[in-house]
């Protein structure tokens, strides 16, 4: 990943966003129609290409640099200009999840690598059955160098625990014992959620929850229910983003990439993970991505947090310092991550309602806020927002500016 | 006599091996890296601190305090273990979390900064009998 030097910031834009149609594609895989064909990664990103495209009001000749980020396998480079139907001069493979992609791609527009760079993300992890535990990584699978799968994922088989889930759960669990809160505390972050979820007409889940009917939903790894656990789903999200000096007569308002940062666990993983929240990692990162952009987290109007648990938008929330520790849950039901609190939070729903896709429909939704296109979802007023990836040992965090400010 | 229970896989091979031979004895012996003094756990090729690779394997106390905890009701494991089961995260006295299971308690009885103590109980998984190391409230004898 690029430096987050202030040299790159604003230097490119957000001009185009494309998404597949993730409510209806959950809903035809849970029920399949008469003659049914499960999507497929290139079929998604296809979609979500010419959905971005046209949204900019750009052609299929503008595009002069492409990137495929693809978390569980898809077409290489040329194959997906092909596919595509473009010939830009920059082709690369780009990372996958939302930790790194879009400051590749803002520091090569910097560096003139290309001007109007296609970002393609697509996965069909639910068509393709994927699960997050167990066996998913066999034991012994990794050498310790922090390449490959973090041994939190594997080493643990023998006493049971394994799972992303397990680990928000180890992480609520000692948070809730140390601040004094109650399952049903907890309940109001996925609440939340999902009640932005309720007015994103392509959210999977729309519909609204009590605490009661939270609190009567099973367990996932207790103290965790399934309502604090993100959706597994298929799809694709392409960003067009463009030169910033050639983005400012288009006809939408064009979002500035204005700061990143990165940080991560480097050892004692279990202990910075369960009783610092990765506060180390969102602090270093957070400080990273505010320095670069000239910007305090009072700038923020709008926040998307990584949501793959409840427990892990609260890590971010306090760990990027928002609010100060052990505040978060409280601060969620005060109403302060509602659309007219403090700091509107995953305002389309979510990981855990609208779509699970690594990140990526979080910068969609980040796009469509700050051009005020949010419908009866938006966050008024807005010029700076922020969205972070954050996994167990590590955090991405990324800032917007509307163009021009 | 105790049953010997079923688990999934552990990770073996260089080092790894170390570790579970000394739980075979009734030890619980971490990685402590002769340069640095780290104590290292999981079991690694170099130190996470400062990424020496000569390590002694240190003898913890067996004593430590509960972190955090958790209950499994998702099945990850295909049945290998009957359902809900906890797991606890124990702070050793020599500084590591350590992630187990509780023994002789449970998810309901948990309290921040618990005191808990080393046991040892006889486990099967697919590369033959070990001992796993385990937490109960109080300090016992080795089972097994």
């Amino acid at each position: 990943m690029p430096p987050a030097a202030p040299e790159f910031s604003r230097k490119a834009s957000i001009v185009g966003v494309g998404e597949s149609d993730y409510q209806a594609d959950y809903r035809a895989q849970r029920k399949p129609p008469e003659g049914y064909q499960p999507p497929t990664t290139e079929g998604l990103a296809l979609l979500a290409f010419e959905r971005a495209l046209a949204d900019s009001g750009l052609t299929r000749g503008d595009i002069d640099g492409l990137t495929g980020s693809f978390t569980y396998g898809g077409p290489p480079p040329a194959e997906l200009a092909s596919l595509l139907g473009v010939g830009p001069r920059w082709n690369i493979s780009n990372g996958n999840i939302m930790a790194g992609p879009l400051p590749v791609v803002c520091a090569a527009i910097a560096e003139g690598k290309a001007d109007c760079v296609a970002m393609v993300y697509a996965v069909n992890s639910r068509t393709a059955g994927r699960v997050f535990g167990g066996a998913t990584h066999p034991a012994g699978s990794d050498s310790d160098e922090g390449y490959g799968t973090p041994p939190s994922y594997y080493y643990y088989h023998p006493w049971g625990w394994s799972s992303q889930a397990a680990h928000w759960a180890m992480i609520a669990a000692h948070y809730m014992a140390k601040y004094g809160l109650r399952e049903e505390d907890l309940g109001a972050v996925a609440q939340q959620v999902r009640n932005h979820a309720s007015r994103n007409p392509n959210a999977v889940m729309q519909t609204p929850f009590t605490i009661e009917e939270y609190m009567a939903s099973r367990y996932i790894v207790r103290p965790l229910h399934l309502l604090d656990i993100c959706l597994v789903n298929d799809g694709a999200v392409c960003l067009i983003v463009r030169r910033a000096d050639l983005a400012r007569d288009m006809a939408k308002v064009p979002v500035d990439v204005a700061g990143w940062g990165e940080a991560k666990i480097k050892h004692s993983k279990l202990d910075q993970m369960v009783r610092q929240q990765l506060r180390p990692q969102l602090e270093e990162a957070g400080g990273q991505a505010f320095a670069m952009a000239g910007l305090s987290q009072a700038d923020i109007g709008h926040f998307e947090g990584y949501d793959a648990g409840s427990m892990h938008l609260i890590n971010q929330i306090e760990g990027y310092g928002f609010v100060g520790q052990g505040e978060g849950v409280s601060f969620c039901q005060a109403g302060e991550m509602d659309l007219t609190g403090r700091l509107p939070s995953n305002t389309e729903g979510g990981n855990l309602s609208a779509s699970y896709m690594h990140g990526w429909s979080q910068v969609a939704e980040t796009v469509r806020q700050m051009r005020g296109e949010a419908g009866a979802r938006q966050v008024a007023g807005l010029n700076y927002a922020m969205t972070s990836l954050a996994q167990t040992d590590q955090a991405h965090p990324i800032l917007y500016a509307r163009g021009g400010i | 006599m105790t049953m010997t229970e079923k688990r999934p896989p552990r990770t073996l091979g260089t080092g790894h091996d170390t570790f579970w031979e000394w739980c075979g004895k009734g030890e619980l012996r971490l990685q402590k890296c002769t340069s640095c003094g780290g104590i290292n756990w999981p079991v690694r090729q170099t130190c996470e601190f400062c990424g020496q690779a000569e390590f002694f394997w240190e003898a913890m106390s067996g004593r430590g305090k509960v972190v955090s905890w958790c209950s499994f009701h998702q099945d990850y494991y295909g049945s290998v273990m009957p359902r809900p089961y906890d797991c606890i995260l124990v702070e050793l006295e020599e500084g590591v979390l350590f992630l187990s299971n509780p023994h002789g308690f449970g998810f309901d009885d948990m309290v921040l900064g618990m005191d808990v103590a080393v046991q040892f109980i006889d486990c099967e998984d697919d590369a033959g009998v070990f001992k796993l190391p385990v937490f109960g409230r109080e300090a016992l004898s080795n089972s097994g």
